[in-house]
């Protein structure tokens, strides 16, 4: 375990420096900077201000030195938000989009795994076919478009909850954006979770403890959900991304203050170190829930433990 | 199957032809109706906020999505076709590399390298499906692969080797063929995938850009306005639901019935 580990994180780092060297050079080359405004600012200014930030040392230096600096754990100062370090900006955002995503993740699971268990219960069955049905919709649908329609009817027809704002963290305004963001991820686990029970139910030790005369509830619980839940501890990693993604659009649609919102407008102004920032961290975040998965796969398979 | 298909064509008919057969341009304005309801006199699902008819809109906005995202899908299916192909048909250390880079690429956070082309590139729509087809080929290259790998040991492949045809020739005559079924669905099941990457880059006005439209852009645009005018966000919401919900169907009964 302790092996898999250490060998993962040496795989981790350079990945995270190559993501971290692309964003860089991808943004450097982009047309336009932060110091763009509506008016022109004076040519002394602006090389003053390109110096003060760095911006007009050669690429690889200036590459160089943010990773020197993120090794550190410094992600620079902002340059449009001015009075603030990315750093500072992140512990802002990040607690919002880890409480958004993380109660996505859990609502998921637990809707998935439950729906996938009825389903492959009554294989063949007429909920059977209506569950799978429900689940694909689920899954082609982005959250985008259901985080709108939720807020039309239960905020603004039903009035049972706040429209949209962050309410200084009121649980009630979390509500809407937790099941936008956690109902395609939903969908997705109750397919995988109905196929890895349906190929589990066949299995001899199934069959075995069946003539033992178990019941099915027990045989479904204790015999076959274990196997039957690898495909969705392998799914978890892409999981993660699509909750990260996600999260992006619900923090617009719902005008959290959360580390999504801030990557669009730091994309929008051009704030390179906020966007760079945002990227290394979901990155980093994404290679950690793939570690996280695989750690849970050997956990449920103990052939895959090497 | 018959139903999705049913569905799908008359989605891509409509947005295809309706625009012709409407009196409003989708970028006309109607200065005599603007915010109109819907089922007002000369427009049938109202109007938007600057009064442009918001059924023209609408289908064009399905067109251009749609649009691209088949462009997008075929740039998915060369790459992904292509890697495939290599990788399945040289095996070994090769096979090995390539299929780790699409293992780690699997990995990244995709959706950030997008926004990331497009705040680079501009915002032009040529650029929205280039890059994300250059990022939905994953899927195709593992399946393809795969394929070839099974191909590659049947008689008919070692007669034509035998035979002396080139390894190009062997695998555009006759494996590539052998494949093209399995692409389909895949190809199918990418176009949803792309048609969500599409609106939401539009949605974040990260994609195509007004006037142009795109059923992103007029999600945006409803949602924005829905707390007056509910339907503006319910057309192009149910378009693009009945769309993707259809398109995955289609897609995944195609791949289950040529896998068995």
């Amino acid at each position: 375990m302790l092996e898999l580990v250490r060998r993962r994180l040496m795989t981790a780092l350079p990945t995270l420096a190559a993501i971290v060297i692309l964003s860089f050079v991808l943004m450097r080359i982009a047309p336009g900077g932060p110091f763009d405004g509506e008016r022109a600012i004076d040519p002394q200014t602006r090389a003053a201000l390109m110096a003060a930030y760095g911006l007009d040392r050669p690429l690889p230096e200036q590459i160089g030195l943010y990773l020197l600096r993120l090794a550190h754990g410094d992600f620079g100062p902002s340059l449009v938000y001015r009075d603030f370090t990315v750093t500072d900006l992140i512990a802002r955002g990040l607690p919002i989009s880890m409480t958004l995503g993380g109660c996505a993740l859990v609502l998921a699971l637990v809707l998935g795994t439950g729906g996938g268990v009825i389903a492959a219960s009554r294989a063949g069955r007429t909920i059977d076919h209506a569950l799978m049905l429900i689940a694909t919709i689920l899954t082609a649908v982005p959250s985008f478009v259901t985080g709108p329609l939720l807020a039309l009817v239960f905020a603004l027809w039903a009035g049972w909850l706040p429209v949209s704002g962050w309410g200084d963290g009121d649980p009630s305004h979390m509500i809407l954006p937790v099941i936008a963001l956690a109902l395609p991820a939903t969908g997705a686990i109750a397919k995988l979770t109905r196929a890895g029970l349906a190929t589990a139910l066949a299995q001899d030790n199934v069959r075995s403890a069946r003539a033992r005369g178990l019941r099915t509830t027990t045989i479904l619980i204790r015999h076959a959900l274990r196997p039957a839940l690898i495909p969705v501890a392998s799914y978890l990693g892409p999981a993660a991304a699509g909750l990260l993604t996600g999260a992006v659009v619900i923090e617009t649609i719902f005008a959290l203050p959360g580390l999504g919102r801030y990557f669009v407008q730091g994309a929008l102004n051009r704030d390179y170190p906020l966007v760079l920032g945002v990227v290394t961290l979901y990155a980093a975040l994404i290679i950690l829930f793939n570690l996280l998965a695989d750690l849970a796969y050997g956990w449920l398979d103990p052939r895959a433990r090497g | 199957m018959r139903v999705p298909v049913i569905i799908i064509l008359t989605i891509v008919t409509a947005a295809l032809i309706g625009p012709l057969l409407i009196e409003w341009h989708y970028d006309a304005i109607d200065w005599n109706a603007v915010r109109a309801a819907p089922l007002s006199p000369h427009h049938l699902m109202g109007t938007d906020s600057v009064g442009r008819d918001l059924f023209a809109r609408t289908l064009v906005g399905t067109r251009i999505t749609l649009g691209i995202a088949t462009a997008a899908a075929l740039v998915a299916l060369t790459i992904g076709v292509a890697w495939g192909a290599v990788a399945g048909w040289c095996g070994g250390r090769i096979d090995e590399a390539m299929m780790r880079i699409v293992d780690a690429l699997y990995a990244l956070p995709f959706m950030f390298v997008v926004i990331l082309l497009m705040v680079t590139f501009g915002r032009s729509i040529v650029l929205v499906f280039v890059g994300i087809g250059a990022v939905e080929w994953l899927t195709m290259a593992r399946v393809v692969r795969g394929q070839m790998l099974v191909l590659k040991d049947r008689p008919f492949v070692i007669a034509a080797e035998a035979a002396g045809a080139t390894p190009f020739a062997i695998i555009i005559r006759h494996m590539l063929p052998n494949i093209a079924g399995v692409a389909l669905a895949y190809l199918l099941l990418t176009i949803p995938q792309v048609v969500m990457i599409e609106s939401f880059l539009s949605f974040l006005g990260l994609g195509v850009q007004e006037p142009m439209t795109s059923l992103g852009i007029l999600l945006k645009d409803g949602a924005d306005d829905m707390d007056i005018a509910p339907h503006a966000l319910i057309l192009p919401g149910a378009i693009l639901v009945m769309l993707l919900v259809c398109l995955t169907l289609a897609g995944e009964r195609l791949r289950d019935r040529m896998a068995a």
